[in-house]
């Protein structure tokens, strides 16, 4: 092959600043946290013992992580799942041909645009115990207030409605994207051919939306997994009694109030590898089945 | 012959050698010579940034050798993780403001130097001080930061609704029987409460009734031994006597759970949910102001305890801390800083805008002269209810190095028996478990 360079190391040279950026923003970071696992840490880091595997032995004994891991898979799987079906919905309602589209999708992305911290704010309003608005309505319609933040299955529920919500934006715009590519050929010809539209969703619109689906399905994991933080960190610190207390909320306590370095980078090992793990599944599952035009 | 004569010089070199260390140190003088710029980072947000602006403002236009760069970090865990992290940069602030319950973690952080070893360049009067202020942040009987913005719970209740309820206005619930008594009265009557009473759901308030019933929260002296605290007391029966009460009125209605974070207690109060509440003394203004929106007025009184109860309320609140490794000078600057923020005029500055109580009995001296408290009597029963606390380690407040860990624990347990998953007994026994854990790992670790 011929190269486009004549000096052998300019290429390498343009290279360097990305390079510089991934190690000390990444690899160092990463590293750093693999090595401080296996360590017990003084919370000013002006001490450390090695402990071997301690610290993970410790996390598997914890009866709090193991239950925090049953939470975080609850969790995830009605994100993923759930906020992948409505929001599919939502896209082919808003494929079509309608007066006013162009407001209507806008409205609908919007949740994508804010910050966690700021859904998080908007979900109190509605739903907090001492003066919540949607409180209100329902004492005057069914005459009793739900306890949605302190009770612990409810306060699950609405981190997962909200978490959902948050994300509905970011996977529209993909199926929008997706809908847009479908060759309107393929529908018109299948309906010709007698096909009504819910079959041609299921067998020519959904195939060809499958890479669409796929990209989402682990993006919409890692989102579930990591980003959900400021959401409940805002509406209910991981409570009642641990019930929203996913991983990544966990591991925020254990190092930045509890200031339990190692402790806490066991912690990130082990929901990194989760991650990776689940994602690897879906390539082998989920990944076969995708459909590339 | 020669080697006694060795012993005796050597004896005599031995003795003085420190006395003149001793006293070289005593007569080090430290003056600041040229400019110097420190760093002060602080934890109070909202209108107390302007405050704290201001209190520093004047600092710097008495001492105009001295520059202090005044920033707000965020909350008080944001500034300690800011600080960690500028620690272990090399570029710590020279002073920064935590909370009460990180006093034992930082005296065993390693970056700071104790206010008692500065102390020795310009004096400091402890005596001013108000003793619960000074005996909080002393430990075995050296002072390492400088107490600024202290506060204790306080009972708050709306005088309209009391009266509404066949109440006496002036008389606030003062044990835990009449606030059951009171919750009940409250609830019979038409006024559409949601409950009596609340307050967030916060390990602060289970620690201050300990101090009230004068028990300690952990051993070793609750932490002040000297010792480091190895177990957790809290699970005893002072903490479940406080935890059956609490608790129960939950489960019987008079007490409305409002969840963790330090609005929703606040806006259940000033919205008419709830007639009573307990909160940080710094709330008096803004929970003064929520009940006048609505022409209601506003009692307060002391935190109510169990019949027979001998302790009193410990303060909460911050205090500055100075951290090490400057040059003299800089140091000399930020002590001089921090005794500036707890001198009278800022404290008294400061307890004006906030609420916060000023940390010297000269200041309080100074407030009683102007007239102050028969302006602001709901200020005079904060006062009060501090000034009756008496002194045992108890009432001065527990000193553990994993304070933050613990709480949460404390609030989990609160929350389990809530939701009736545990007695009170099983999730206070889960909790001192796990706390124990966490003083095993940590005493490990400073030693």
């Amino acid at each position: 092959m011929e190269s486009y360079f004549k000096n052998k190391w300019l290429p390498y040279l343009l290279l360097l600043p990305t390079f510089i950026i991934l190690i000390v923003f990444l690899f160092y970071p990463a590293f750093e946290t693999f090595r401080l696992s296996f360590y017990k840490v003084h919370p000013f880091g002006i001490k450390k013992i090695f402990a071997g595997l301690y610290n993970f032995k410790k996390l598997f004994r914890s009866s709090d992580y193991i239950y925090s891991f049953k939470i975080s898979f609850i969790f995830s799987i009605f994100v993923v799942i759930g906020g992948l079906f409505i929001s599919l919905l939502i896209a082919l309602l808003l494929n079509q041909d309608l007066k006013g589209q162009r407001i209507y999708r806008s409205f609908l992305i919007w949740p994508y645009a804010l910050s966690p911290a700021i859904s998080g704010a908007i979900f109190r309003f509605l739903f907090n115990p001492a003066n919540g608005y949607l409180n209100y309505f329902f004492k005057a319609i069914f005459g009793f207030e739900p306890a949605w933040l302190t009770n612990g299955s409810l306060a699950l529920v609405i981190i997962t409605i909200a978490a959902t919500w948050k994300n509905l934006g970011y996977n529209i715009i993909f199926y929008l994207a997706g809908l847009q590519n479908v060759q309107k050929e393929a529908l018109d010809a299948a309906a010709i051919d007698g096909a009504g539209p819910v079959k041609r969703f299921v067998f020519i619109t959904f195939p060809l939306l499958s890479p669409t689906t796929f990209f989402l399905l682990i993006m919409n994991l890692i989102y579930s997994y990591f980003s959900s933080f400021g959401l409940i960190d805002v509406l209910t610190e991981g409570g009642p009694a641990n019930a929203t207390n996913i991983l990544i909320y966990q591991l925020y306590r254990d190092f930045f109030i509890n200031s339990k370095t190692g402790y806490a980078a066991a912690e990130s090992l082990v929901l990194f590898s989760l991650v990776v793990l689940l994602t690897l599944v879906q390539f082998k599952t989920t990944g076969r089945k995708v459909h590339y035009q | 012959m020669k080697r006694s004569v060795l012993i005796v010089i050597l004896s005599c070199v031995l003795i003085l050698l420190p006395m003149y260390t001793f006293a070289g140190g005593a007569q080090e003088k430290v003056k600041i010579t040229g400019p110097v710029t420190i760093q002060f980072w602080h934890a109070m947000g909202g209108a107390r940034i302007q405050l704290i602006q201001g209190i520093v403002d004047s600092f710097m236009k008495e001492n105009p050798n001295i520059k202090v760069k005044v920033q707000y970090t965020g909350s008080y865990n944001d500034t300690l993780n800011k600080t960690k992290a500028a620690a272990k940069a090399g570029n710590p602030p020279h002073v920064f403001q935590l909370y009460d319950v990180g006093t034992l973690g930082m005296v065993y952080s390693g970056i700071i130097v104790p206010i008692d070893d500065l102390s020795k360049w310009e004096s400091i009067n402890w005596d001013d001080f108000f003793s619960p202020v000074r005996n909080y942040y002393t430990i075995s009987g050296k002072h390492y930061s400088m107490p600024f913005n202290s506060s204790t719970p306080l009972l708050y209740y709306n005088k309209n609704f009391f009266t509404k309820a066949g109440l006496n206005p002036e008389k606030p619930p003062k044990t835990f029987k009449d606030v059951i008594e009171y919750s009940k009265k409250l609830k019979a009557s038409d006024l559409g409460l949601k409950a009596p009473i609340t307050w967030n759901l916060h390990s602060w308030y289970f620690e201050q009734f300990h101090c009230i019933m004068d028990a300690p929260f952990v051993n070793n002296d609750n932490g002040r031994s000297g010792k480091l605290p190895t177990k957790a007391l809290f699970n005893q029966e002072p903490g479940q006597k406080i935890l059956e009460w609490w608790t129960g009125m939950e489960k019987d209605g008079l007490f409305l759970d409002v969840g963790p974070g330090w609005a929703n207690h606040r806006a259940a109060f000033g919205s008419g949910e709830v007639a009573m509440v307990m909160s940080s003394t710094s709330d008096v203004n803004q929970l003064t102001k929520l009940l006048g929106e609505k022409n209601w007025k506003m009692g307060t009184g002391y935190v109510p305890r169990p019949e027979g109860a001998k302790g009193g309320v410990t303060i909460g609140g911050g205090s500055l801390w100075i951290t090490k490794d400057h040059p003299k000078q800089e140091l000399l600057a930020a002590f001089k800083l921090v005794k500036y923020i707890s001198g009278d005029e800022s404290q008294i500055k400061w307890h004006k805008g906030t609420g916060y109580f000023p940390v010297r009995k000269t200041a309080m001296e100074k407030l009683q002269k102007e007239g102050w408290f028969e302006e602001n009597p709901n200020f005079l029963t904060a006062f009060k209810q501090l000034q009756e606390t008496p002194y045992t380690v108890n009432t001065a407040g527990a000193l553990i190095g994993t304070f933050p860990e613990v709480r949460s624990y404390i609030q989990t347990a609160i929350q389990k028996v809530y939701s009736g998953e545990m007695t009170v007994k099983q999730a206070l026994d889960e909790a001192a478990a796990k706390a124990d854990e966490s003083f095993k790992e940590w005493n490990e670790l400073v030693k």
